[in-house]
């Protein structure tokens, strides 16, 4: 999974340096170890930094397009060069794709060899014969810009715009919003849209699956402030977060949402169990994604870094911990341990705000290894026990369903071994 | 009646078919334009009239054309003609002119003017500015100008504003930089055009929905045309470069989906408050259009964004197939300053959408997007039962249509809903295609629903802003404290001053 960012000037007179460096500060939650940002130089130049805030010499472009990742060395599954009659081209994917090179190369070839009448309709054919092809940007040694939301709709891509002078294409809605940019639309499932400076074109490919967004999408990943496929994410976590508190059974004292990102979900539950929410876990430095990581020994300091206890909101009650998922189960092992031995809570109850995650992603979105799952490797009984829980409560599939469906959208279940969520 | 119509574009072809249709008088329509423009030509042949290439900002080839041709009545379409004076000279020697003179049209060719009668006479909607003559001092005010709108002191053909806002304390660093780049093109640009001592002018920014709203007036009586929606960014979603427009929507009734009734109202107050001003300023009589292009905002409610001194330029087209009255009969009572018993009938069920089809290159390469060979469909559009308007296309001697680097050609279609309307436009608009496979490029999103439901959306959270500040008294108002100095009002933090360019 990754974070990509397009920028375009319609006029010359624009240095997107700062656009580039806070678009990626903005998507750091979606690829946490590096930054890939090209530029239409010496060909396509493409740039790579550890930090977004590393990005401080001019880049002197007026286009950029850039990716964040869950890596330090991104390999060519995810980024690919192609060229053709002189025109190059780079294409960076949301998630890792083997035939990645050949589509640059075709890509490369349709902007070398179409006129611009003809480059919609030579996309168009690309984007079918690669029809699994991720979500991805691309940009040419002209300066085009080429974003496409793949067919099967698994991530999003939202277009928005600034005055007369910016165009911009984003993974996330907030992207936009925090370049000071008017969103104007999301794509949708297999759309694509051509952005150079004399051409605005968006075009439709077909996909002959069912589209449907990855569920961890809108349960995990996006940021609450952004909207995907129409959907508030963080709406839709407090809904999810009600439902779940209206069939808990247990008897709790207060609601601990933990890492900060399942607040949502932790303010709907405690709307339905009628229990505060308590800011009980204070973390120390920026915000990490812990389940992205993927060194064991990283993720463990990530985990760690998130939870120092709020002692007197806790000691001797009874908690409802509410997650935002839970994959391995460390983060939330590690919280339970802390609450046990260094506040003394008097009962913990495990609230996850998915479905137990069973499976790999089939996609390769996500960095899932099977003999990891808790969920999967687990009994529900054994797992209690493991997490040293009084009780623990997964969003049950068909509950999910239902708020799924309020929304008008299909959300993908592979790794919840359900094919679609609404 | 003879009338001698001045002006080459898609505005002058919408007048055209307008003045044809009366049912009055006889029309025979002599046009001078600038290049061959096969509509005009064509409604003028039909007349039994005739049409003449000249110099249309030339007051002297015009007189001498009016002197050969004896019209009835002058229509001058475009403000290049206004500025330079050309009713002016025809008036004088007794020719009955629909035209705003070039005093009358210092209202579109100084912004500068504009704004600041705006202040004189405290009329509703207007913004706080500040305008500069020099190059250094706009630089430097540009440091710290904030969330701002850059705008040549002079109408320069519709072109050059940027909306630059700066709300965002981490990207100023190059929003300023862009200011300040911008100030030394637009001085440049500014050169030739040594009408204005100030040229650049940095107004308040601020956002909503924008249209427009037309006046045909004689100086007292001013009749209100429906409110119209111009779309001026290139691309769909309001994406891209400013252009002249390249679409606008209309109806159905007086006013738009987004717009209530009394916003419409108070829109039409302003504009006939601006032609009083105008009449206070040394502006006689104002025999002619005024056009707000207005923008629905949080600040005032209906605002001003400027003005012109002429018929808006794709919104006309718009009332083509709307209008019900005698236009031709309109126009020369307005020239004549008997407007007060005239009538403007609209047909009040109507949607009308009008789509530019432009060559790629527009508006930023027009070298590029020039010297096209181009087919309009003519019978195939109106077979659609939509009716295609000519503007940047010229009919060469060997009778191909070439593109001028403009917006070829503007479509105008009609329905009893927008759905209707919106369907025909997209039809219409396949007719017209490039001979030599040059990609043409239009916009599919205006007069969509999705595009509507958004407008209504935004309009709705302007109108919950300003409503709420008109009940506190803080219309127009923008506070700002600065500690030590106290509690100023305007955000541009200069003082207001009532100056002429």
């Amino acid at each position: 999974m990754a974070g990509l960012l397009a920028i375009h000037a319609f006029d010359d007179l624009w240095d997107v340096t700062n656009y580039v460096r806070y678009g990626a500060i903005s998507l750091r939650h979606r690829g946490e170890d590096s930054v890939v940002v090209c530029l239409p130089k010496e060909g396509v130049k493409c740039l790579t930094f550890e930090e977004p805030d590393e990005i401080d010499v001019r880049l002197g472009s007026y286009v950029a397009v850039v990716g964040t990742y869950n890596d330090v060395r991104v390999d060519e599954d995810y980024i690919a060069r192609g060229s053709s009659g002189g025109v190059e081209v780079v294409v960076l994917a949301d998630r890792p794709y083997e035939e990645l090179k050949p589509l640059a190369n075709a890509v490369a070839e349709a902007v070398h060899l179409s006129s611009l009448n003809a480059l919609e309709s030579g996309l168009r054919k690309v984007f079918t014969e690669f029809s699994n092809a991720p979500t991805l940007l691309t940009l040419s040694s002209r300066g085009d810009v080429i974003a496409w939301r793949c067919g099967s709709g698994l991530t999003p891509l939202v277009l928005g715009s600034y005055g007369f002078d910016l165009a911009i294409v984003a993974s996330e809605h907030a992207t936009a919003e925090v370049l000071g940019a008017e969103v104007k639309r999301g794509l949708p499932p297999g759309e694509g849209v051509i952005i150079s400076k004399n051409l605005f074109k968006t075009f439709k490919t077909s996909f002959s699956g069912s589209p449907a967004l990855c569920a961890f999408e809108l349960l995990y990943l996006a940021r609450p402030d952004s909207i995907v496929d129409g959907v508030s994410v963080y709406e839709f976590r407090k809904r999810v977060g009600a439902e779940v508190g209206k069939a808990f059974k247990n008897e709790v004292d207060v609601v601990v949402g933990v890492p900060e990102t399942a607040l949502p979900y932790a303010l709907g539950f405690s709307q339905s169990v009628g229990k505060p929410v308590e800011l009980a876990l204070i973390p120390t430095g920026s915000r990490s994604r812990s389940m992205l990581k993927v060194d064991p020994m990283e993720k463990v300091v990530a985990i760690h870094m998130k939870m120092n206890p709020v002692k007197k909101v806790l000691e001797g009650r009874k908690v409802a911990l509410v997650d935002d998922s839970m994959v391995v189960g460390s983060t939330m092992k590690a919280a339970v341990q802390l609450l046990r031995s260094e506040v003394g809570v008097d009962e913990i109850h495990l609230v996850v705000a998915s479905p137990p995650i069973v499976s790999t992603c089939p996609y390769k979105l996500f960095n899932l290894n099977m003999e990891r799952l808790l969920a999967a490797n687990l009994t529900k009984d054994l797992a209690v026990k493991y997490l040293d829980v009084d009780s623990l409560n997964w969003v049950d599939a068909g509950v999910l369903s239902s708020v799924v469906r309020n929304y008008n959208i299909k959300l993908c279940g592979k790794c919840f071994k359900e094919c679609f969520f609404g | 009646m003879k009338v001698l119509l001045i002006g080459s574009g898609g505005r002058e072809h919408a007048i055209a078919e307008m003045m044809r249709r009366s049912a009055s008088e006889e029309l025979k329509l002599y046009v001078a334009m600038d290049y061959l423009n096969p509509g005009l030509r064509k409604v003028a042949e039909a007349s039994n009239g005739a049409t003449f290439i000249t110099e249309t900002t030339n007051a002297g080839k015009i007189l001498s054309l009016a002197e050969k041709l004896s019209p009835d009545l002058i229509v001058v379409g475009p403000e290049e003609p206004q500025f330079a004076g050309v009713p002016d000279v025809l008036r004088e020697e007794g020719y009955t002119v629909f035209g705003s003179d070039s005093k009358c049209s210092e209202i579109e060719r100084s912004k500068v003017y504009a704004r600041s009668i705006m202040w004189k006479h405290s009329i509703p909607g207007r913004l706080f500015f500040k305008a500069f003559k020099s190059v250094e001092e706009a630089r430097e005010f540009m440091e710290f100008a904030g969330d701002v709108v850059l705008k040549p002191a002079r109408q320069v053909g519709g072109k050059g504003v940027k909306v630059l806002k700066d709300s965002k304390a981490y990207l100023s660093d190059s929003v300023s930089e862009v200011k300040k780049s911008y100030v030394d093109i637009l001085y440049k640009e500014m050169l030739g055009h040594d009408d204005v001592d100030y040229k650049v002018l940095v107004e308040q920014r601020v956002e909503g929905v924008e249209y427009t709203v037309q006046v045909i007036t004689d100086g007292s009586t001013a009749l209100p045309l429906p409110a119209i929606q111009d779309h001026p960014h290139a691309y769909e979603y309001d994406v891209g470069p400013e252009t002249g427009g390249m679409g606008s929507v209309m109806g159905p009734g007086l006013t738009l989906p987004f717009l209530t009734y009394e916003e419409y109202r108070r829109s039409v107050d302003i504009v006939k408050e601006v032609v009083d001003a105008l009449g206070r300023e040394g502006c006689s009589s104002y025999r002619g259009v005024l056009a707000g292009q207005m923008m629905l905002t949080g600040v005032w409610g209906p605002t001003v964004i400027e003005f012109y001194s002429r018929f808006g330029d794709p919104e006309i087209s718009n009332l083509v197939p709307a209008l019900r009255s005698d236009f031709l009969n309109v126009l020369d009572k307005a020239a004549e300053g008997r407007l007060a018993n005239a009538k403007l009938e609209i047909a009040e069920d109507l949607v009308t959408i009008v789509k530019a089809v432009a060559p790629v290159g527009y508006p930023n390469d027009k070298r590029l997007a020039a010297g096209h060979p181009i087919r309009i469909d003519e019978a195939a559009i109106l077979s659609e039962g939509c009716i295609p308007l000519y503007a940047s296309v010229e009919l060469s001697s060997d009778g191909t249509l070439y593109t001028r680097g403009s917006r070829a050609v503007e479509i105008v279609c009609s329905g009893s809903d927008y759905r209707e309307a919106y369907l025909k436009s997209e039809k219409a608009v396949e007719h017209v295609k490039a001979l030599d496979g040059w990609p043409l490029f239009h916009r599919s999103d205006i007069g969509s629903a999705e595009l509507l439901n958004y407008r209504v959306k935004v309009a709705e959270k302007v109108r919950r802003v300003y409503t709420s500040r008109a009940k506190r008294g803080m219309l127009g108002k923008t506070l700002l404290w600065i500690p030590g100095e106290g509690v100023l009002s305007n955000p541009l933090i200069s003082d207001v001053k009532v100056g002429r360019s």
